[in-house]
């Protein structure tokens, strides 16, 4: 499947900002599963300085510094990609969860790809045991891995209730699990502290979804704004799977991948730091439709 | 001489006796090495010259040499800060008087052990950053790396600038009970302490003043010329500027990162005094940014920068990691360098010593078991009785391991139950450590030596010619009997620690060697931050002198009636309210209760304990450049002012209260005009006097003098800018209107009349760095010229008083410029906040 992606972000101040400096992680790369053909990211004011380059878990990074007083700051980034649905893989084969912890736990390789890095507490998503000990209901011994991990997202799906104003970006999810409510980035990084609790690796996985859902399917939640899920590692013999929690869906063609990382802190679209004060308004408008699509509309 | 002793053995003998008695109550604990006695309950040689030296003197004697060592640490304002202390305190830093003595040989298998280590540890630094070979060999599991907290992902690949990571290494040390050395952990993040190690050996050797000496104990100066060195050479640009990084005076060791940055002539700063330029790093200076190619860092690395390290992070300078990848800034230690402090590393250092150096370390670290593999979970289990359980990384495991570490044979049964389960399912937080037990030394209490167990800390710089030790150290001395380790995790007096040399020590003294450093005249520009703090604490005191001579005198009139007192009371009450210092709601309550809330209440902004805790804050942030004297007036006189004033006689005591705290501010200018080298810091603090004095004349001036204005009133104005003296030396007459006016607001030989003031502002703008000779003069320096003409124009005769209005307003005019100008500081900072959905 080929999407056109059309991102547009723009934020508003009440007074100028004199000078800012962002970490902008707006532009998808190849990853497994995913071609990108063409990508591009206009930012206004106009940067003085301006330095791509890759972070440690292989996303595309940009930093920027601003210094241009502005009460209006906007990111648009276009992009064309190709996903391809992952090599089929049934849950029930995945090896018990208890091997992959310790797969995990003595694994070798210390570079991005890793599961080591998705194993601890990070900063977005410390360790919590109320939500270790919800999670572990998923786990009876030796289950397999996948089938555990889909098991806790779909009680996820289940006991939690979407709601966007129950939470905001700062809220620990230790407090969303407790009200059981929240968006796409409270709900993954439930899970995610769950499965680490029990020494499994999840990472954050941050991208879009498909806005229109395809014929006779229903509208997915998240598909108007920037989305996250959830990455497991099913062992070293199989890696890395997207479960979304918010929609109870095992990845497959209607995702596409825009960073990676162990929590918000380290995929958050727009990052940095602003000097001034006097936050005010955020818009956010995403656009995700399959390149044949567009063409029939336009044709 | 039949049966006469011959007096040498006569002397002998006395000292064996006097050190006999001094050691009658010493007792080692049971099992374990203690430094000063043997086995056998003798002392060891090598502690003799320092035992009888200390016998000799006599208990009266060395107490109070003692005293004094205690009067240097206080008053050369060494403290530390406790964090959960109510309102988070200082403290004197505690000193236990004996030192810790340690053997030639014995030091240097010591020091060759820890260079080794220190070897060991920058390899294996490297190898993290680089490329993981430690952990791809299977050395090291990647996940007892990917789980601390100080591996910083962002400076992966990164090669520090001059290719070292650690500058600076330290090893805390503990003796087991075969007395061996152990090191119990490794300090690299940023190790602190070196500095009260020296305040320690400058405090003990003026108590002991002649036994450094005779015993040949190795000093400490060169050590920290070395590493003056080596850091100054990472300057690149050869401006010579290295800032210690600090996090700011809440950090517990402050007083220390000041000490340093002083002893070694580097500039201390915070975060906000920093800003990234074009991948280079600069100091905001009053003289504009000011390059600093070298950071000494006593920041913890994941506050360095809110961009890419610790969001929240409000300490740090946004870019600074770009700045270290493209090289455009030496950080020591480098980012990251932290990573090999974790004890989930211990357990590995042996082979890993043996793959990097190709020999073995010769100095062994404690026996520990990271829990994340299956053969050392099954050991800890198995001995979990011997064992002390501590979290792998440092940051404490909720529910587990909150509190400092856990003794495996304290555990209760659910306790027990509890840690095997967390062990079984997240192994890799945890980390089980031999329980040892520490070497105990010698410490003075109520006129005896008794024995406390101690650990050695011991500090390693980096030098071109390879890793240099400092001969000594800084000891943590328990203040229980308590052996085991893992009890000394704080509190507790500190020791110094003498390493003896075989023959004499080159007496190099404590302050630079002069054909080693430059002569100096100036510490670099002042950075705006410590401008800022210096021109407000000028302002403050101002303030609070102002409003203290006018309770003073209020006080004064109240209590003695005074003739002609009774108008200017009540212009005088009005003064207060509208500055703030009285509260309005006793407008019509006596004048007495009223001067008494102005002295007491601390929620008056223009109260005198408010000004004065202003006055303090301020003080403590530039505390490093202030005269330990005058930091010491301004704590005094807030410690005063929080006194309460006893109900009975309450007036006389007002008066008494006033006055008293006038002379302690008297003091603080004392020492401010006496102690402080005129460069730009003493400048701003007295641009802020001047400016605020300014103002305060001419309200005084403005309210109180009317057309028709009494003798008394005058008096008044003249008691209030301290200029009756003068005036009665001058004139025979009572006071009248134009020569009262001419002294206090036009003459400028009178260091309080209003033209001195605008005088003394005009010259220190001359000599700032804003005034260039080529240019014309920038708006403050015009403003100023103005006022100065002004006040030589002016005539006492014919002066109007309304125009002290405009003059007023022109000095605030002017202070707002100065901020304007000088004080360039960080804004506030914000962060995005897009929430994904």
């Amino acid at each position: 499947m080929i999407y056109d992606i059309r991102q547009a972000t723009a934020y508003t101040y009440a007074h100028p900002v004199p000078v800012a400096r962002h970490i902008v992680r707006m532009v998808p790369v190849d990853r497994p599963g995913q071609i990108v053909m063409a990508s591009h990211v206009a930012v206004e004011p106009e940067p003085v300085e301006w330095t791509e380059t890759g972070d440690f878990f292989g996303n595309r990074v940009i930093h920027i510094k601003i210094e241009t007083p502005h009460t209006r700051f906007t990111l648009r980034t276009d992009a064309r990609v190709e996903v391809e649905a992952p090599p089929p893989l049934v849950p029930e084969e995945t090896p018990d969860w208890e091997a992959v912890r310790e797969q995990a736990a003595t694994s070798q390789d210390l570079t991005g790809g890793s599961p080591v890095h998705h194993l601890f507490p990070s900063p977005a998503a410390p360790a919590s045991a109320a939500i270790t000990e919800w999670a572990s209901a998923s786990f009876p011994a030796g289950r397999p891995m996948l089938a555990g991990a889909v098991d806790l997202m779909r009680r996820l799906h289940a006991d939690f209730t979407y709601d966007s104003k129950a939470t905001d970006v700062s809220t620990p999810p230790a407090d969303a699990f407790a009200i059981r409510r929240g968006v796409c980035q409270d709900f993954a990084h439930i899970m995610i502290v769950g499965l680490r609790g029990l020494g499994l690796p999840a990472a954050y996985v941050s991208g879009f979804l498909r806005t229109e859902p395809p014929p006779g399917k229903e509208r997915l939640q998240g598909a108007d704004a920037t989305h996250a899920w959830v990455s497991v590692w099913c062992g070293a013999a199989h890696g890395w799977r997207g479960l979304d929690p918010t929609n109870a869906l095992i990845v497959a063609t209607d995702h596409v991948v825009l960073a990676v990382g162990r929590d918000y802190s380290d995929v958050a679209p727009v990052g940095g730091v602003l000097f001034g004060s006097g936050r005010q308004g955020l818009s956010v408008a995403v656009d995700v439709v399959p390149m044949t699509e567009r063409k029939g509309k336009a044709g | 001489m039949p049966g006469a002793t011959e007096p040498q053995s006569l002397t002998r003998r006395f000292e064996a006796e006097a050190v006999a008695s001094l050691l009658a109550g010493y007792r080692p604990l049971p099992g374990v090495h203690d430094e000063m006695m043997d086995a056998d309950g003798q002392p060891r040689p090598y502690w003799m010259p320092l035992l009888a030296s200390l016998a000799e003197l006599g208990r009266e004697e060395v107490e109070r040499r003692f005293r004094a060592a205690d009067r240097h640490i206080y008053r050369s304002g060494v403290f530390y800060r406790v964090y959960d202390d109510k309102g988070g305190g200082e403290r004197p830093w505690p000193l236990s008087h004996v030192p810790l003595l340690i053997e030639p040989d014995e030091w240097t298998a010591l020091a060759a052990g820890l260079v080794q280590r220190a070897q060991m540890l920058e390899a294996v630094l490297a190898d993290l950053y680089g490329t993981a070979n430690l952990v791809r060999s299977g050395a090291l599991p990647a996940a007892a790396v990917a789980g601390n907290p100080e591996f910083l992902r962002p400076l992966v690949g990164v090669d520090p600038h001059g290719g070292t990571f650690m500058h600076l290494y330290a090893a805390d040390l503990g003796r087991g009970p075969d007395g061996r050395w152990w090191v119990l952990s490794d300090r690299t993040q940023s190790p602190s302490g070196a500095g009260y190690a020296l305040e320690n050996r400058l405090a003990v050797s003026r108590a002991l003043p002649d036994l450094t000496r005779a015993m040949n104990v190795v000093r400490l100066a060169g050590f920290f010329q070395e590493m003056r060195a080596s850091l100054t050479r990472l300057d690149r640009s050869g401006e010579g500027r290295v800032g210690l990084l600090t996090p700011g005076p809440l950090n517990e060791t402050y007083f220390e990162h000041a000490y340093i940055s002083r002893y070694l002539g580097f500039v201390l700063v915070q975060g906000d005094d920093l800003t990234v330029r074009d991948n280079a790093v600069y100091v905001r200076t009053v003289a504009g940014l000011k390059r600093a190619d070298v950071l000494l860092r006593r920041l913890d690395a994941n506050f360095a920068d809110p961009l890419e390290l610790n969001s929240r992070s409000q300490l740090g300078i946004p870019g600074l990691v770009q700045a270290v990848r493209a090289g455009g800034v030496a950080v020591a230690n480098a980012l990251g360098s932290g990573v090999v402090e974790a004890p989930a590393l211990m357990g590995f250092l042996r082979p890993i010593g043996r793959a990097v150096l190709g020999e073995n370390l010769t100095l062994p670290s404690v026996a520990t078991w990271w829990c994340g593999q299956a053969a050392a979970r099954r050991t800890v289990l198995d001995q979990l009785d011997d064992l002390v359980l501590t979290p792998a990384f440092q940051r404490p495991l909720p529910g587990l391991l909150e509190n400092g570490p856990l003794i495996g044979a304290d555990l209760d049964p659910a306790q027990r139950r509890q840690v095997e389960r967390a062990i079984q399912t997240r192994g890799v937080d945890i980390v089980a450590q031999e329980a040892v037990r520490l070497s105990t030394m010698p410490v003075w209490r109520q006129g005896r030596l008794e024995a406390r167990p101690f650990i050695l800390r011991v500090y390693l710089a980096a030098t071109e010619e390879g890793w240099k030790v400092m001969p000594g150290g800084f000891c943590r001395v328990s203040d229980s009997l308590d052996a085991r380790a893992v009890t000394m995790q704080s509190g507790g007096r500190s020791a110094d620690v003498w390493v003896l040399d075989k023959g004499p020590v080159e007496q190099t003294t404590l302050l630079p060697v002069t054909d080693r450093v430059d002569v100096r005249r100036h510490t670099g520009p002042l950075p705006s931050r410590a401008a800022d703090n210096f021109f407000w604490l000028g302002r403050y005191v101002e303030r609070a002198e102002a409003t203290l001579r006018l309770l003073r005198t209020l006080s004064g009139r109240l209590t003695a009636s005074a003739e002609g007192g009774g108008a200017s009371v009540d212009t005088l009450l009005k003064l207060l309210i509208a500055w703030g210092a009285a509260p309005s709601d006793l407008a019509r309550k006596l004048p007495a209760r009223q001067v008494l809330a102005a002295l007491t209440r601390r929620n008056l902004p223009g109260g005198a304990p408010g000004l004065i805790e202003a006055a303090r804050q301020t003080a403590s942030v530039i505390r490093d450049r202030l005269s330990p004297d005058a930091w010491r007036t301004l704590a005094d006189l807030d410690a005063l002012m929080r006194e309460a004033i006893p109900p009975a006689g309450a007036e006389a005591e007002a008066y008494e209260r006033a006055d008293r705290a006038l002379r302690a501010l008297a003091a603080f200018s004392g020492f401010a005009s006496e102690n402080m080298n005129r460069l730009a810091g003493w400048r701003f603090l007295d641009l802020g006097r001047r400016i605020e004095r300014g103002i305060a004349t001419c309200r005084f001036a403005r309210t109180l003098v009317t057309q028709d204005v009494s003798a008394g009133t005058l008096d008044v104005l003249l008691e209030l800018c301290d200029s009756q003296i003068t005036y009665r030396s001058r004139y025979v007459m009572v006071e009248s209107r134009a020569p009262v006016l001419d002294l206090v607001l036009l003459d400028p030989v009178n260091p309080r009349s209003l033209a001195f003031q605008v005088d003394r502002i005009a010259e220190h703008l001359d000599v700032l760095p804003a005034h260039h000779n080529d240019q014309p003069p920038p708006h403050e320096e015009r403003l100023a010229a103005r006022l100065v003409a002004e006040m030589k124009g002016a005539e006492a005769t014919e002066i109007e008083l309304e125009r002290l209005r405009v003059v007023e307003a022109r000095l605030m005019e002017l202070s707002n410029d100065i901020a304007g100008r000088y004080f360039i500081h960080r804004l506030p900072v914000e962060t995005p906040w897009e929430q994904l959905a």
